[in-house]
């Protein structure tokens, strides 16, 4: 047994200073706050800084290779990834798209999407849920209808993180009227063409990260459709798989080592809150919690490296995650005591609400991406066997 | 990154798990559940010669391991143990084992390592009295006599094995400070007391030591190293302890399974309400996390990585607990037939209560997984 990853040589660290560097000369000071999650900004000036910071690190050659543009040296690779991890300025639009184009496009979508995604030139958005099809994605109604060279679309769609400044969506949409996944294609959406009109809503969180999505008789050219048509339903679950491994293998959640902060700092009956019994067994079901998140990843990485992943695999990790981190918030909050009520903007609010948006913001991870009651569905039915749900009509 | 067992680790499990089902299964040992004694002295030395009681031992003692992370080969067994609810003191034979080889004088090893490995000498761990991991609980008390030997006198409780031990490790508390003794278990002065348990399928013993005269010789540690003693073989008991509840959750998890899929009410098979389906879910998400925490933890300690400690503690603070939930809850999904003496159910959950409070119970964990993790965050927040 053995969970070391090979270890980065030291001939990497010029590498790693360098991007460092890089880093902290170029990253843009926005006028959005920083926060956890996927988050959007409000100003289309934050946006170009943001694209600016992007094109620079790629143009200097800081390219992720998770954009499917080029396969890089796999230690520096490892470098890039986490130091961005940290950065939330380098981390643009949704680009879960890029997967199902390296699965399911045409060479001639891949030269014309994908270099551009890595660059920051485009920005994407997923637009899958509709008002009545969030966890029954299979319901979706928007249509495309087939006119000549084109595909005619008409329908909504919902909760569309970043599509205010989308250059591109990912578009899901019905070409036959049958029910259910079969009818279901993918698209490239050129978000500028006649008929696209977004919506801006405003979240919990009171900030704005996803909209809702209109679209009239939209006119999508034939050679914008991934994979083929019908075969949508396929080109989706893969890159959703992608999207929940991602939340469960986690960036963007609470950490340990600020909750043992916020209770050292935090007093009860006149002592510190570390030294109460219950805070410190509360500190250290987290921390458990969290290592055996790692390990569980140490494990699902062995499986996926002996190509014995589990369909349950990633639904594990999404909702390990999506708990923990929604707990640990709720700790923060708890520590906090008659002072969590106070949030952003108070002078008194403890770290200036973070922990307050954060809260709010956690359930975003126990929601979106596929609930985690469908989560549970999923390992039920697909990894234990069990019956399916009963459909109604 | 492998984690995962390997090729010769998997055949030690499928040979382990034939002659358990062949030799000692769960249904074999039933009519024993509530006789004086569930031990099978012939098992145990068969067992031997299967390297039950030799993967700690070096090869001079004639101890082997199947690979170079011995701790890891006996978390198969310990799995398998698990499984079919063994009666035999593998993980206290073991810790003791460990302690010998890994602390004892060249003469102690030679005169207790063989027997162990070949099975002839079982061994138990007097931990305490109380039975919590704290020195502080230890009532017994070590006076040093003229010719330098030791009189022992307290007593030791819930020890797994005392009723069949024929070798006890012993910790006192003595004028230098903690310290740990062999004693035989017919040293004059030393009586068993069998202790009604609400597990079935083990026997526990408090041990007395009545002016129990125990040769200098006799002394592995005492000291700062008695403590180091008394850490190590606690993180193995850890470690094994998980084990044996990742072995027994996985199998009666899969019972459960089977049972959801196959009991029909209201026309339908239970498995397919969702009240059910997620809780099976939950429960597949526990085994999951039950393991990889175990398996870390075994790891950790067998490497020496930095975090063992913080590993250790993290694998005693959930793994114990979540298999004892588990077990409450297969129960429930059983119904009726789950409240049965005849079923099974009650013998995995009886077994995962105890276990939970034996080499430290989940808070007690906590407390030292919180100690670990905010000794090393010291970066203090405005
Ligand atoms: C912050 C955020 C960002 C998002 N970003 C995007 C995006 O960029 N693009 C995009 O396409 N979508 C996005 N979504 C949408 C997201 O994927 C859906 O919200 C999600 O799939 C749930 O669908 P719904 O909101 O319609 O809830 P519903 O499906 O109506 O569910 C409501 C409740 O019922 C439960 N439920 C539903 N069906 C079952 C069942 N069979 N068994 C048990 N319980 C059930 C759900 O778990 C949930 O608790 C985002 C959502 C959020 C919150």
């Amino acid at each position: 047994m053995d969970v070391r990853i090979p270890e980065i040589p030291a001939s990497y660290d010029a590498y790693r200073d360098e991007l460092r560097a890089f880093i902290a000369k170029h990253v843009p000071t926005l006028e959005m706050k920083p926060r956890s999650g996927l988050r959007v900004p409000d100003t289309a000036e934050d946006v170009e800084a943001q694209r600016n910071f992007v094109r620079a690190l790629h143009d200097a050659g800081y390219r992720q290779d998770r954009f499917q543009a080029h396969d890089g040296d796999p230690f520096e690779q490892r470098i890039l990834q986490q130091a961005l991890s940290t950065v939330p300025e380098a981390a643009m639009g949704n680009p879960l798209v890029a997967g199902a184009l390296k699965l399911f496009g045409t060479d001639d979508q891949k030269a014309k999407y994908l270099p551009p995604i890595s660059r920051g030139d485009h920005i994407w958005s997923q637009l899958f849920s509709e008002p009545n099809a969030g966890s029954d994605l299979s319901n979706l109604k928007t249509r495309a209808d087939l006119d000549g060279d084109v595909y005619v679309v008409n329908g909504q769609k919902v909760w569309t993180t970043w599509a205010q400044w989308s250059d591109y969506g990912y578009l899901l949409a019905r070409t036959e009227p049958t029910p259910g996944p079969a009818g279901i294609t993918a698209f490239v959406l050129d978000m500028k063409l006649p008929g696209v009109d977004v919506r801006p809503l405003r979240e919990i969180t009171g900030t704005t990260d996803f909209n809702e999505v209109f679209l009239t008789d939209v006119r999508v050219p034939v050679t914008d459709v991934i994979g083929q048509p019908g075969n949508g339903w396929k080109v989706t679950n893969m890159s959703l798989a992608m999207e929940r491994s991602g939340i469960g293998g986690g960036g963007g959640g609470a950490v340990v080592g600020e909750l043992i902060d916020a209770a050292r700092l935090h007093n009860r009956r006149g002592r510190s809150a570390i030294e109460a019994d219950d805070v410190r067994q509360g500190l250290a079901r987290l921390a458990a919690r969290s290592r055996i998140h790692r390990a569980i990843g140490h494990k699902i990485a062995t499986r996926a490296a002996k190509g014995k992943l589990s369909v349950s695999d990633a639904p594990i990790g999404k909702i390990w995650f999506g708990e923990l981190n929604l707990a640990m918030c709720e700790f923060a909050l708890r520590l906090q005591g008659p002072r969590s009520a106070l949030t952003e903007g108070d002078p008194a609010a403890y770290l200036d609400g973070v922990w307050q948006d954060r809260f709010l913001y956690a359930r975003a991870w126990t929601i979106a991406g596929g609930s985690n009651e469908i989560m549970r569905n999923m390992i039920a039915e697909r990894g234990l066997g069990l019956p399916k749900e009963p459909r109604g009509s | 990154m492998d984690f995962d067992f390997n090729d010769d680790q998997d055949l030690l499990r499928a040979t382990t798990r034939a002659y358990l089902e062949k030799r000692s299964s769960i249904a074999s040992r039933r009519p024993l559940l509530e006789s004086p004694e569930v031990f099978d002295r012939r098992v145990w030395e068969e067992g031997a010669e299967l390297g039950w009681t030799a993967l700690l031992v070096a090869t001079e003692y004639e101890g082997g391991s199947v690979s170079d992370q011995p701790l890891v080969d006996l978390v198969v067994l310990a799995e398998e143990f698990g499984r079919t609810l063994q009666p035999g003191p593998l993980i206290p034979t073991n810790v003791v084992a460990d302690a010998i080889a890994r602390f004892g004088s060249v003469e102690q090893r030679r005169a207790h390592l063989p027997g162990i490995v070949a099975g002839k000498t079982v061994a138990a761990w007097c931990m305490t009295a109380d039975g919590s991991p704290d020195l502080g609980g230890i009532s017994l008390r070590a006076t040093t006599g003229p010719d330098g030997g030791f009189t022992l006198t307290g007593t030791a409780g819930y020890v797994h094995g005392a009723t069949v031990a024929d070798l006890f490790l012993v910790t006192a508390a003595s004028e230098a400070g903690p310290a740990q003794f062999l004693v035989p278990a017919t040293s004059a002065g030393v009586s068993v007391r069998r202790l009604v348990t609400l597990d079935l399928t083990r026997r526990f013993g408090e041990v007395h030591f009545d002016a129990v005269a125990v040769p200098a010789a006799n002394e592995l540690a005492t000291g700062d190293s008695a403590v180091d003693v008394h850490n190590r073989a606690l993180a193995v008991a850890t470690v094994l302890q998980g084990a044996e509840a990742v072995g027994a959750a996985e199998h009666l998890f899969a019972v459960t399974l089977q049972y959801s899929k196959d009991r029909i009410q209201f026309g339908r098979p239970i498995g397919s309400f969702q009240a059910i389906k997620h809780r099976m879910a939950d429960l597949a998400i526990s085994v999951e996390a039950m393991r990889a925490a175990t398996h870390y933890a075994a790891l950790a300690l067998a490497d020496g990585l930095d975090d063992a400690d913080e590993a250790i503690a993290t694998a005693g603070s959930y793994v114990t607990e979540a298999h004892a939930f588990l077990c409450g809850e297969c129960l429930q999904l059983t119904g009726g037939i789950g409240f049965t003496w005849e079923h099974d159910v009650h013998l995995f959950l009886r077994r995962a209560r105890t276990d939970e409070v034996l080499y430290g119970d989940p808070p007690w964990h906590r407390e030292e997984l919180c100690r670990l993790i905010t000794s090393t965050r010291t970066k203090e927040q405005p």
